[in-house]
């Protein structure tokens, strides 16, 4: 039989907290990638501009340089800045940059990035014609977009989306790193303690596999929803 | 007595794209029920026209009035602008347009098509829009495609249904954008004969086609257009029968 030692209710938490850090990084992403695509098809040069630094930046620099940097780096500007309100104003003021907060940001950061080139080309792929009959019928820009132009780009970006959030899902091992117990860093304390690797993260890796196959009918789903009239698949 | 303000009017319109003027001062006056048909070769600048009356081209100068009110324009770093999105928005409401391609919304039934901007452009409650709905159907004969996907239709039943969405929002000037030209021959009959019905009713339409049947019979007034500007116009008995301009003469000439 499978015994975890005690350290079944841990890995439970741990599982927990995965979970949870990949669904709020997703959310931030989504809506850091449809804010970035809206920039980069903006005809404001400096919108797109900063939109295209956004993207190399995260494009270019490693996951965990980023996620670092940002735990660290973060407290220490965070800190500059309260110091300077306590010694300018007497506010005395402390915030504590919170593991988890900080990997849902920068998690959140990094993929808003990949999103954005999702969203972008699939919004470039709506036929213009079907934003013009909604403008042509009195419709306003946000009802062009809630109505028509979302649900038609949505069909060209789920393949994109559901792929970068298998890629989320797992970057969220990352975590570890800034202390942060999620599952994968549970399971390798109790591997180091126990000496029985496989006990631990061979159900951590099946519960990763167990969320990626419940995400995939999930995607499969609104697939079927989103390609609505468009017949095939 | 002061004249009742016409639905639609356009003057001295102008629009150049790049270096190119492509409409080089153009006026249209839609009384009620009209029906204008816009004639002249491709590249003369007749769709453009059209698309500025409902300002999916931004012209950049002349005026737009419907019913005397007049659509305030702001000059910006890109060019002329409507000055107040909201009155383009409810200028639009009452212009209903009828695309080449149809664009009747892909993701919808064709009679959720119809009903979409009437509930969440006019607020209409949604009962109200099904009864209409369906009778618009009947009366363009696709009442058994309601729940059909426009991918599922032919061009022509997709163009009927077209109009059938325009008529929901109760326009009072209907704009069509070359309705039959997308469409195979044996379709094009239909949609004709749907928007004889609306003439014959006293719609006020503004017509572009290449349909010189349809302009001779049902239209009020032609106008052909050349390379931006307005050829000639009249009651089509006059400038299609007796055109006074070679230009004219050549374009209805029979071309083989």
């Amino acid at each position: 039989m499978l015994d975890l030692q005690g350290y079944g209710p841990r890995l439970i938490e741990g599982a927990g907290v995965t979970l949870s850090l990949a669904l709020l990084s997703l959310l931030l992403a989504i809506v850091l990638g449809l804010l970035t695509a809206s920039a980069k098809m903006s005809r404001n040069w400096l919108l797109h501009k900063f939109a295209t630094l956004y993207t190399t930046v995260i494009r270019g620099v490693p996951d965990l340089v980023l996620m670092m940097l940002l735990f660290f780096g973060g407290q220490m500007a965070l800190n500059v800045a309260t110091d300077a309100l306590y010694d300018r104003f007497g506010v005395d003021w402390y915030i504590n940059l919170n593991a988890f907060a900080a990997g849902v940001i920068t998690i959140g950061f990094i993929f808003g990035a990949y999103m954005g080139e999702t969203f972008r080309g699939a919004f470039l792929a709506v036929d213009e014609g079907q934003i013009e009959a909604g403008r042509a019928y009195g419709m306003s820009d946000w009802l062009v977009f809630r109505r028509i132009r979302f649900p038609l780009m949505m069909r060209h970006a789920l393949p994109g989306l559901s792929n970068n959030w298998m890629v989320l899902l797992k970057t969220t091992a990352l975590v570890s790193v800034i202390g942060l117990s999620d599952m994968v860093r549970v399971a390798a304390e109790a591997s180091r303690a126990t000496h029985e690797p496989f006990v631990f993260l061979i159900p951590v890796a099946l519960i990763y596999l167990a969320i990626a196959s419940v995400s995939e009918l999930i995607f499969a789903r609104l697939q079927k929803r989103y390609n609505v009239g468009f017949g095939g698949h | 007595m002061a004249a009742t303000p016409m639905p639609l009017e356009a003057r001295n319109i102008k629009k150049r794209f790049g270096d190119t003027e492509v409409l080089k001062g153009l006026s249209l006056q839609a009384h009620k029920g009209d029906v204008i048909t816009l004639i002249g070769a491709s590249g003369s600048g007749k769709s453009t026209f059209l698309r500025c009356m409902n300002l999916l081209e931004q012209p950049d100068e002349g005026d737009l009035l419907m019913h005397g009110d007049e659509i305030r324009f702001k000059q910006t770093q890109r060019g002329r602008e409507p000055a107040d999105w909201k009155q383009v928005v409810r200028m639009r409401a009452k212009l209903s347009m009828v695309f080449q391609s149809f664009n009747l919304w892909a993701h919808m039934t064709l009679l959720e098509n119809i009903i979409e901007a009437p509930i969440h452009v006019l607020g209409k409650p949604k009962k109200e829009a099904l009864e209409q709905a369906h009778a618009l159907l009947e009366r363009v004969g696709l009442t058994a495609r309601a729940n059909a996907y426009p991918a599922q239709m032919s061009g022509g039943q997709q163009q009927r249904g077209a109009i059938a969405r325009a008529l929901a929002m109760d326009p009072e000037v209907m704009l069509f954008d070359e309705p039959t030209s997308a469409l195979d021959p044996e379709l094009v009959g239909d949609v004709l004969k749907v928007m004889r019905d609306l003439a014959d009713e006293g719609r006020t339409m503004v017509v572009v086609t290449h349909e010189m049947g349809f302009a001779r019979d049902v239209s009020s007034q032609v106008i052909y257009l050349h390379q931006g500007l307005i050829e000639e116009a009249g009651p089509p008995r006059e400038i299609l029968a007796n055109p006074s301009s070679p230009r004219l003469q050549q374009f209805l000439a029979p071309k083989y």
